[in-house]
């Protein structure tokens, strides 16, 4: 990080000048008819934002939904398929980085695996479960597992020799080893792989629900069907402010448990 | 030297021969195997060999302090991971009162030149978890008093509470003392201590050693590449060969002149002498090591 940064109320003034900016000349290329007829600008959208917030968690049918509500869904989803993912990524991740058996056995598959777009899995999802919900929570979970299964394992085969040979001249047994030594000293990777994969989560729920029928994406793919550009505006603006939000819980999280800051 | 004519003995020969030495280093040999790819096992080619030892035996007496001296690169280290059972020796074998090491121990414990602290531990903490991993039997309040008694003990005890990033390298190093003692070890193994120190924290904590070593005398193997180090700590010099396939080339006793000040070493005539002897064996072995390449 520059050691020049801005920083105090004159980066936030500086900010807040540069969105202004932007909010005035999305406003002028939208009324000057630039980016197409009937293209929303800035303060329409504005407006419309407004009116979404201000009740936020109506529920009129599956297709009338508050965007609060559809939030929920959407942030409920991500949290299951996320969690389960962390739960088997950093166990696999740790074996992964001891063993090296494991590790040649398992790499193939996330090799493989990594690349694929997680949309390419909404078919099988929809095949083994049958239900949009657990469709989507299965999406999540495959593409969120990758960066923390391959953090962890980076992780634990880059530990400094020298703890392990402390631990193991003590007389410390395996597990006390990797409870007491290999797991903190992994902490920041896991942090990092999970920060990652929050965002690699919520990247996809998005494309994920517009083909599932409820939850933040699936409102945006309604929009469009009513052709309501300024919703989807406000869609995209509350799904940055969402993933902002998550990710700096795990920024907060990094510097609370990130020996190495 | 007896050892050196010692060449395939028994384990109750060795012991025969040594009643008083606690750490007995019979014929022992080390050689790393680079590791091999598929297609060359296939081939049974064999990989790339590296003699580090070659037939190195050594005894040790107890309670005595022995530093190990030698040009870079001659497996001193590697001769100390042995004795700590880190690594197993290629052949030959090491006996630790009478019986052979199959591994680590908490009778062994363990200083090394990186301080190897845990990061993200206090110094407490750190020496904690010595104490709690090599007695399993002490309570929680149990291990940490004896921490905090060690830690004193090396004058850290209003520093205790620091992370190891909160501290200089002479207070890693005075962390990492304690928590090789705080378990009780019978031998003290010393992987170039100070070699990471500024010459002034060095000389310090030489004399901090010193001072330690003479309110409880254990065994004490010191790795280290000062002659001046050795001369100030030690009542053997043990002297290595230059490597690939690193022997013993000698071993020197020290006048038993205790406590020992530093001036002694440039004033005293045995001292003097012995430092001559040093510097000459150490030079003309760094010099082949420099001339061959």
């Amino acid at each position: 990080m520059p050691e020049n940064r801005l920083s105090g109320p004159l980066a936030v003034a500086v900010s807040c000048l540069s969105i202004l900016l932007a909010l005035l000349i999305w406003q002028i290329l939208a009324t000057q008819g630039v980016l197409g007829k009937n293209f929303p600008g800035s303060v329409k959208t504005l407006e419309e934002l407004v009116w979404w917030l201000s009740d936020p968690f109506f529920n009129n049918g599956p297709n009338d939904l508050g965007i609060g509500t559809n939030l929920l869904i959407s942030l409920r989803r991500v949290l299951i398929g996320y969690g389960l993912a962390v739960v088997v990524a950093v166990p696999l991740g740790l074996v992964m980085g001891i063993s090296r058996i494991a590790d040649a056995s398992l790499n193939p598959f996330v090799q493989l695996l990594k690349p694929v777009s997680p949309l390419a899995w909404l078919p099988i999802g929809l095949f083994i479960f049958r239900d949009s919900e657990l469709t989507g929570v299965f999406v999540i979970f495959i593409s969120s597992i990758w960066p923390t299964l391959i953090n962890t394992a980076f992780g634990v085969s880059s530990i400094n020799p020298d703890f392990l040979r402390v631990s193991r001249s003590l007389g410390a047994s395996q597990l006390r080893t990797i409870h007491k030594v290999v797991l903190p000293a992994v902490m920041p990777n896991i942090l990092a792989g999970m920060r990652i994969s929050m965002g690699t989560a919520w990247l996809v729920i998005v494309a994920a629900e517009m083909l599932l029928g409820s939850g933040i994406g699936y409102f945006i793919w309604n929009e469009w069907n009513n052709l309501s550009l300024p919703n989807i505006f406000v869609a995209i603006i509350v799904i940055g402010f969402a993933g902002l939000l998550l990710d700096q819980v795990f920024g907060w999280l990094q510097k609370r448990f990130d020996y190495q800051l | 030297m007896p050892p050196a004519m010692i060449s395939s003995p028994a384990t109750a020969a060795a012991v025969r021969t040594f009643p008083d030495a606690q750490v007995v280093v019979e014929a022992v040999s080390k050689v790393f195997q680079s590791e091999r790819s598929l297609l060359s096992r296939l081939r049974s080619r064999p990989g790339d060999r590296y003699v580090a030892l070659e037939g190195v035996d050594l005894a040790i007496e107890k309670n005595t302090f022995v530093s190990i001296i030698g040009p870079s690169g001659c497996g001193k280290s590697t001769l100390l991971n042995l004795i700590a059972g880190l690594d197993r020796p290629s052949s030959g074998q090491i006996l630790v009162d009478g019986e052979r090491i199959k591994g680590p121990g908490p009778d062994r414990g363990i200083i090394f030149q990186n301080y190897a602290l845990m990061p993200w531990l206090t110094a407490l903490a750190n020496v904690e978890y010595a104490v709690e991993t090599a007695c399993p039997k002490l309570s929680h309040g149990q291990a940490r008093e004896r921490a905090r008694q060690y830690l004193s003990m090396v004058g850290l005890e209003r520093s205790m509470h620091r992370y190891p990033k909160q501290m200089s390298g002479g207070m890693k190093q005075r962390v990492a003392i304690a928590r090789a003692l705080s378990i009780n070890p019978t031998i003290l193994l010393m992987d170039e201590p100070f070699g990471a120190l500024d010459a002034l924290t060095r000389a310090y904590l030489q004399e901090e050693v010193l001072r330690i070593w003479e309110n409880n005398r254990i065994t004490v193997v010191l790795i280290t590449h000062s002659i001046e180090e050795a001369l100030l700590l030690s009542d053997k010099i043990v002297l290595m060969s230059r490597g690939p396939a690193a022997r013993i080339a000698d071993v020197i006793d020290l006048p038993p002149l205790r406590p020992r000040q530093r001036s002694v070493i440039d004033q005293h005539p045995d001292f003097l002498a012995i430092k001559i002897r040093l510097e000459e064996h150490l030079l003309n072995e760094t010099r082949a090591v420099e001339e061959r390449t």
